[in-house]
Order: structure tokens, then sequence, then C-alpha cells
């Protein structure tokens, strides 16, 4: 409940027609969980969310889903049969 | 067909080269090719089309490149254009619908953090597996797709968008677009088990 609050206030920042910090933020998120952000974007990134709330969630939760499919995905058992055929297929191929 | 170009590499050479280089990526492959088709026996058949057209350009892979980008390049546009059309997948999901929905490009607000329910950790150990397979499934394939390449594969940004075609900038976009659609679902599922903030 108080998150919700406080994401209410922070996205009225932007509507304001402040570039807030809040939204460069939010167009890091993604980089920041893939490992794509530079040197420098990492270091405001990281700055910004020792002191601000709403983007340090955003953050946990961004990652937290990265996490889901990463780590609990489950990984199909590839059938025996389809490497030979593979190469049984290739084998004939002139 | 004889595009032997400069060392003259035996049948049995090449072949040894081929599976050297590009079988181990079979078990990644199988895997990205059931979550694009959603069935076994499509995925085999996606695979060994992939394998065999790898097989008969391998005169233009550069050995040391990238061999795994490279077979999913090919496995996307096998996919795309012949598979995706012939594909039997009638009761599994219903993707017209999905896609009507989500191709309206906006799936919700940019930047939108609209995360309501607070995913715990109790909750989310409870999602695991199946939940995520389920929801992702749900999603429209194009979505599916990048979610796989990034989080399951491990691709860059830069290799997506070589895989797919497409510019980093819409990789990026697709990418935020579809981890919004599938947070979405795996929101709705844990307010469905109780798991409302
Ligand atoms: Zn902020």
């Amino acid at each position: 409940m108080e998150s919700k609050f406080t994401e209410a206030a922070h996205q009225k920042l932007s509507e304001d027609g402040h570039e807030s910090e809040c939204d460069k933020i939010a167009h890091l998120l993604d980089l920041m969980i893939d490992g794509e952000a530079s040197t420098e974007e990492q270091s405001y990134f990281n700055t910004h969310i020792e002191e601000c709330v709403p983007c340090f969630e955003s953050h946990q939760k961004q990652k937290l889903l990265k996490g889901l499919v990463s780590g609990h995905l489950k990984r199909v058992i590839v059938p025996e049969s389809l490497a030979l055929s593979i190469k049984a297929r290739i084998q004939e191929t002139v | 067909m004889s595009e032997q170009t400069g060392k003259q590499l035996s049948k049995e050479e090449k072949d040894a080269r081929f599976e050297a280089e590009l079988l181990p990526v079979l078990d990644p492959l199988y895997n990205f090719a059931y979550r694009l088709t959603l069935d076994e026996d499509d995925a085999n058949d996606l695979v060994q089309e992939t394998y065999l057209k790898a097989y008969r350009f391998f005169d233009y892979f550069e050995q040391g490149t990238n061999a795994k980008a490279w077979l999913f390049r090919i496995l996307k546009n096998s996919f795309i254009n012949e598979f995706r059309k012939k594909s039997k997948q009638p009761a599994k999901v219903d993707y017209s619908e999905v896609e009507g929905y989500y191709n309206s490009d906006d799936v919700e607000g940019e930047g939108g953090v609209a995360t309501t329910t607070d995913m715990r950790t109790e909750s989310v150990q409870d999602l695991i597996g199946d939940e995520v397979a389920s929801a992702l499934n749900a999603l429209p394939v194009d979505f599916r797709t990048v979610i796989i390449l990034c989080d399951l594969e491990g691709f860059t940004y830069e290799e997506m968008a070589k895989i797919l075609d497409i510019p980093i900038g819409t990789v990026r976009s697709r990418l935020h677009r579809a981890r919004n659609s599938l947070k979405e679902k795996l929101e709705k599922y844990a307010k469905s088990m109780g798991y409302n903030s």
C-alpha cells in the first residue's frame, strides 16, 4: 500500500514534464539486469537506487522476473534419436 | 551441389567438422524450437530442417564464429518462413487471440512499473517451473522469443538483433514489452493463488 502511494507520486513527477531521473532509471532497467549497461549507466543507476525506493523496488522486481525464467523454466530433454537422425541425414546428403 | 571453395575438404572431414562445431548446440536449439512450436514433434522437425540447411550452407560458415547464434538464426527463419504456416497447433494456445490483443503495440505504458502485486519470496517459490512455462507460452511468439533468447540462452542484444534481423532498439523495446506482459500474467497467477498484496 505504501509502495503504491510512492509509485503514484513518482509517476506524477514525469507528468509534470520533469524528465525525471526515475524515468531515465526506468529506461535503464533492462540494460542493467541484462548486463548491457555501460559503466557510466551503471554508476548512475546504482547511485539513484540507493536513495529512491520505487526505483530500487522496480529493479528488484525486474531481476526477479528474469530469474524466474533463467532459473526455473524447465528445459525439455532432447530425444536421443534426434542427433542420430541428423547425422544420418547429413551423411546421405551429397 | 558443388560449393567446394578454396580448401577441399573430403565429405568425411566436412561431416566431422560439422558435427564437432554444430551438434553441441543441439540442446539449446531443440529447447528453442520447442518453446516456439510448443510441440515435441514439430520441434524435432524444425531442428532437423535447421541442421540440414546449416549443412548446405556450412561452407559459408566461418569457423570459430558464433555457431549458436548462426543456428538460432536459421531456425528462427525456418520457423517463420515455412513452419509457422503449416504448423498444426489447434488446441494448445490460441495465438490469434493474444496476438490481436498485444499487437496493439502498447501493452502498458512506458516504464509502467504497474506492478501492484507484492511478489514475495514465498509466493515466488510456488510460481516456479510450470507456472513460468504456462505464462510464457501464453505470450505471442515474438515476445516469447526475445525472452527465451535473452533470459534462457543469455544472448546479448547484439546477437539477438542478428538472430532476429531487427535493430537493437527494437530488441530492447520488444524485450521490455515482453517482460511487461509476462509480469502481468505471472501476477494474475499470484493473485489467483491468494498472494494479493
Ligand atoms: Zn527513482
